[in-house]
């Protein structure tokens, strides 16, 4: 039989044909040469190898790694779907075509869900050339698609890969700097203390601007530290009352509101899905630096809460010196600081901390303000858990 | 007289460090001996007095550095804790750690108090001034056993 189809497979196509490698399932040697035939009659440039029995099959699907199947629905020792199953446990996509006698419409809807890619009447071959087109077609739109998924699940890969390595070596980075950097710091402090007075007037300037350095230096990496901190330690979400949250933080601040007789209002706060201790850190920064960078009246600071969609929406608003709208973006960018180390001490990682923490929470963060006329610090969080809500629906 | 002296023995690789824990313990009031190791194996020998060590003293404290060549602190400390002779000798762990895992080990392994070496040097030597106070000053110590 495969004698027949080779010989028919040897003939010239009339024109330079679609070279297709095209295994049958067919007991019928006639039926065979007739599909081929069909086949080359269209212009494929078709090798056929005709198989009738499921271990011939799998071997010619091992060997030949044909680009179609076309099965005979009715076989006398196999079934023409069953050769579905073993292409599927070769782990191949290849498309199949079922090519029968007759095929009542219910049994071949049936087969295509099945996932026969299509069916072909034995008394309307003519189809078949434009069913086999277009099934090659969508196959290669699936390779297509299936490598773009790849290629970006990849990238996403590296990318994750690339963020945690990276975090890695801050972590890394300014830990290790630390040892060192409590030596010189000790040393230049013992310089200062042992020999002030006793060299000359420029000796102990330059002590104490590397001293000063130094200090400063390890307040950097401290800062760095607790940046790169966020998440490391595994953050948990859960339920947080932000009310019980803001008490908290309130207590904790308590001395720098008494100090800058700031008025904290607070209207009523949502609960959210985070991390109960991250979020304290974000109310806190926030508020901290309302009280930081105000004006000339004491602090006015407003804690508000709206439900926006899924989200909460919270906001810090304060009476403060305001930012220009050219460093909005800037200001939550890590070490981003608008004022001299004078008029504003900080090393600019507080908002680097905010976004971070906000932003791996699920959440946004952005700041509303004009120069002069206060700013208004605006985040979101999720209300609930993400999957339980997912169970809810 | 030099008998009555504390002793200290202060484990530490950091020349710097232990240089900045004498100073320290040099500008207190209260006299004390000191000697100091550069490795945990060094550590041993000098608390079992041997080779190079025979003639060393036994120290009423041992300031303990965390992150030690050959042999590290906690196996230092799990050693002395282990040994009879030993295990009755005060241990302070004064290392740059704060990671709970460290100080968990080392109360775990018997540490009898877990310092942190500050990066300021007032802070520096208002804890080794502490350490001192606390342990020569204010507690009771066991006897030497020479």
């Amino acid at each position: 039989m495969s004698g027949a189809a080779t010989q028919l497979g040897t003939q010239t196509p009339p024109q330079p044909g679609l070279k297709l490698r095209a295994l049958l399932l067919e007991d019928n040697a006639l039926d065979a040469a007739l599909v081929v035939r069909a086949l080359f009659k269209d212009g494929f440039d078709v090798k056929a190898h005709v198989v009738q029995d499921e271990a011939a099959f799998t071997n010619a699907l091992r060997d030949d790694s044909p680009e179609v199947v076309l099965a005979d629905y009715n076989l006398p020792t196999w079934k023409g779907m069953e050769a579905l199953k073993v292409i599927r446990q070769e782990g191949l996509d290849i498309p199949m075509i079922l090519v029968s006698g007759a095929l009542g419409d219910v049994t071949a809807v049936e087969c295509i869900k099945q996932g026969a890619t299509d069916y072909v009447l034995k008394d309307g071959l003519a189809r078949l050339p434009e069913v086999i087109r277009r099934a090659l077609r969508e196959k290669e739109e699936r390779s297509l698609r299936r490598k773009v998924q790849e290629d970006l699940a990849r990238k996403a890969d590296e990318l994750a890969r690339s963020n945690a390595d990276l975090e890695q070596f801050a972590y890394v980075a300014s830990h290790d700097l630390q040892e060192p950097l409590r030596m010189v710091t000790a040393y230049t402090q013992l310089l200062a203390e042992r020999y002030r007075g006793k060299l000359d007037e420029n000796a102990d300037k330059f002590i104490g601007y590397a001293s000063e350095g130094a200090l400063r230096m390890q307040v950097l990496i401290q800062d760095l530290l607790a940046f790169s901190r966020v998440g490391r330690n595994g953050s948990t979400s859960n339920s947080v009352d932000c009310n019980a949250v803001m008490a908290e933080v309130l207590q904790t601040l308590s001395p720098a509101i008494r100090e800058s007789g700031a008025v904290v209002t607070c209207g009523t706060l949502p609960t959210v899905w985070a991390d109960r201790t991250q979020v304290a850190q974000v109310f806190q920064n926030l508020i901290g630096n309302a009280i930081k960078f105000r004006g000339k009246e004491p602090p006015a600071v407003s804690v508000q809460a709206e439900k926006s969609g899924e989200q909460w929406q919270c906001s810090v608003s304060d009476n403060g010196i305001g930012i220009d709208s050219e460093y909005v973006e800037k200001i939550f960018v890590v070490f981003q600081r608008l004022h001299a180390r004078d008029e504003y001490p900080g090393n600019g990682i507080g908002l680097a901390i905010c976004k971070k923490i906000v932003e791996r929470n699920g959440g946004k963060i952005w700041v509303e303000s004009q120069p002069g006329c206060g700013s208004t610090f605006k985040f979101t969080l999720p209300s609930h858990d993400p999957e339980g809500e997912e169970v809810a629906r | 007289m030099t008998k009555s002296l504390p002793r200290v023995l202060i484990v530490d690789d950091n020349p710097a460090d232990v240089c900045l824990v004498r100073e320290a313990l040099a500008v207190t009031e209260r006299e004390s001996e000191v000697s100091s190791v550069g490795d945990g194996v060094e550590a041993m020998s000098f608390l079992t007095r041997k080779e190079k060590f025979a003639d060393a003293f036994c120290p009423d404290l041992v300031i303990l550095d965390l992150n030690l060549p050959r042999k590290d602190g906690q196996a230092v400390l799990a050693s002395m804790k282990a040994a009879p002779a030993l295990r009755k000798i005060p241990v302070v762990i004064f290392s740059t750690s704060q990671l709970p895992k460290d100080i968990v080990r080392s109360y775990e392994l018997g540490a009898n108090c877990y310092v942190r070496k500050p990066g300021n040097l007032n802070e520096f030597f208002y804890a080794v001034r502490s350490i001192e106070d606390f342990w020569f000053g204010f507690v009771n110590l066991p006897p030497r056993g020479e």
